[in-house]
């Protein structure tokens, strides 16, 4: 709040505009563009919809430079500037045109930039940007979609290993059979089923992308 | 988040006329005038303190008196000019000396004659009724500061509401000193400065709340 209490740099018209300094159009530039702004808000409060179109038109591209001096970041600076003109369309009956139109722009537009920057601290203090890095959720629900898509590969994977190491793998692995169980219902001694799924586990790794590829 | 050109022509699209507000210092002048209308209403409903000729003859009395109807005026005028988003935001200023005058004198009335408990002790009848005159002269008058700037939702909402609040404190103080026979020192302390420091802390911390619940802003608040 404090930070946005100090003097702005930008201006529109002489006088009591609170901005000054960077904009370095000649001053009789700017007064006219304020007076053709004044000119247009006045027509726009009697309802004249083209000319409000017209000055809305002109001042957004100002209100996003200003925004963009403070906010450093182009969808927060539109967001202001969207602020901006929904506040100057709400209290567009506040304006009187005896009065120039620049500080009355100014200060709104500074009122949302501010608005922006609380915002964007509020969420800063509560919430983590998310990366590539990051699973997708953190309820698991959300990641179901992911494991279907990993049992099919493992499934295609099984059915391309030689029928001995599959079969070792499904009792071993799947049906979680001890070794002495898997031997009985295969018909191999327990050597054999050891060297089966350890070969079954080192083809199905070099299947499903890790490791070196088969020689 | 619709784009910025679809936005400008939703808005030229909806550009009704509207008539434009009051210079700032004729609608202070309306406010005023209805704070004028209820404490008046209350004087006749209620009448004056009974020694209120005598203590006229007080400089300090007086001096109180007038403090806490010019903060209050100066306060409502500020108010009515900082709502506008094209004033300067020097207008805080202009309620500052009259508030000093009247902290000061309220503070050197304190000091110099302090009064713990009045003669006829501390009598609850009486602060209900002083209660009561606060309540009924502060009430209109910050609903009706409220509504009539509620523009200020959008610009400076803790500012003017809290400049509202210091009007109607001031106001309702005024009231209070005219009806109410307060003896005992605290009791002038808790209905003039508590007050005063009560509407504008509340203003300062709700402001924002405070015009939302007569005017909702436009989308700006559902964006945010």
């Amino acid at each position: 709040m404090k930070s946005s209490d100090r003097k702005p740099r930008l201006t529109l018209a002489a006088g009591e505009s609170p901005f000054h300094g960077a904009d370095v159009r000649p001053a009789r530039e700017r007064a006219s563009r304020d007076l053709d702004w004044s000119i247009l808000m006045a027509r726009s409060q009697a309802g004249d919809r083209l000319a409000y179109r017209r000055l809305l038109e002109d001042v957004a591209p100002y209100l996003r430079a200003l925004a963009l001096e403070r906010l450093h970041d182009r969808g927060d600076a539109e967001d202001a500037v969207q602020d901006a003109l929904l506040t100057v369309h709400a209290l567009r009956h506040t304006y009187d045109p005896a009065r120039p139109f620049g500080p009355w722009l100014v200060t709104i537009a500074r009122r949302r930039i501010i608005d922006v920057l609380r915002r964007r601290g509020r969420a800063r203090s509560r919430e983590t940007a998310l990366d590539a890095e990051h699973e997708t959720f953190a309820a698991p629900g959300t990641n179901l979609g992911e494991a279907a898509a990993d049992a099919g590969a493992l499934r295609e994977a099984l059915e391309r290993l030689p029928a001995g190491q599959r079969r070792a793998l499904r009792l071993l692995k799947l049906e979680e059979m001890s070794l002495r169980e898997a031997a009985l219902a295969s018909g191999k001694s327990v050597a054999a089923l050891k060297v089966l799924t350890h070969r079954g586990l080192k083809r199905l790794r070099q299947l499903l992308g890790e490791g070196s590829p088969p020689k | 988040m619709i784009a910025t050109p679809e936005l400008i022509e939703a808005l030229a699209a909806n550009a009704a006329p509207v008539r434009r507000l009051r210079p700032p210092l004729v609608r202070a002048a309306l406010w005023l005038a209805f704070a004028l209308l209820i404490v008046g209403l209350l004087g006749l409903s209620h009448g004056a303190r009974p020694d209120l000729a005598e203590r006229m003859r007080h400089a300090t009395f007086v001096l109180g008196l007038a403090g806490s109807v010019l903060t209050g005026t100066l306060a409502a005028v500020a108010a009515f000019f900082l709502s506008l988003p094209d004033r300067s935001r020097s207008w805080i200023l202009l309620p500052v000396p009259t508030l000093v005058l009247w902290l000061s004198v309220t503070g050197y009335g304190c000091l110099t004659n302090w009064v713990a408990i009045g003669p006829e002790g501390v009598r609850l009848a009486e602060t209900a009724r002083c209660f009561a005159t606060l309540v009924l002269a502060s009430a209109p008058l910050w609903l009706a500061a409220l509504v009539m700037l509620r523009h200020a939702a959008l610009v400076r909402p803790r500012l003017v509401a809290s400049l509202a609040g210091l009007a109607v404190g001031g106001l309702s103080a005024t009231a209070l000193t005219l009806f109410h026979d307060l003896s005992a020192t605290a009791m002038v302390l808790v209905w003039n400065i508590g007050i005063a420091a009560f509407a504008v802390g509340a203003g300062g911390v709700l402001g924002r709340r405070m015009f939302s619940w007569v005017a909702p802003p436009p989308a700006i608040a559902a964006r945010g």
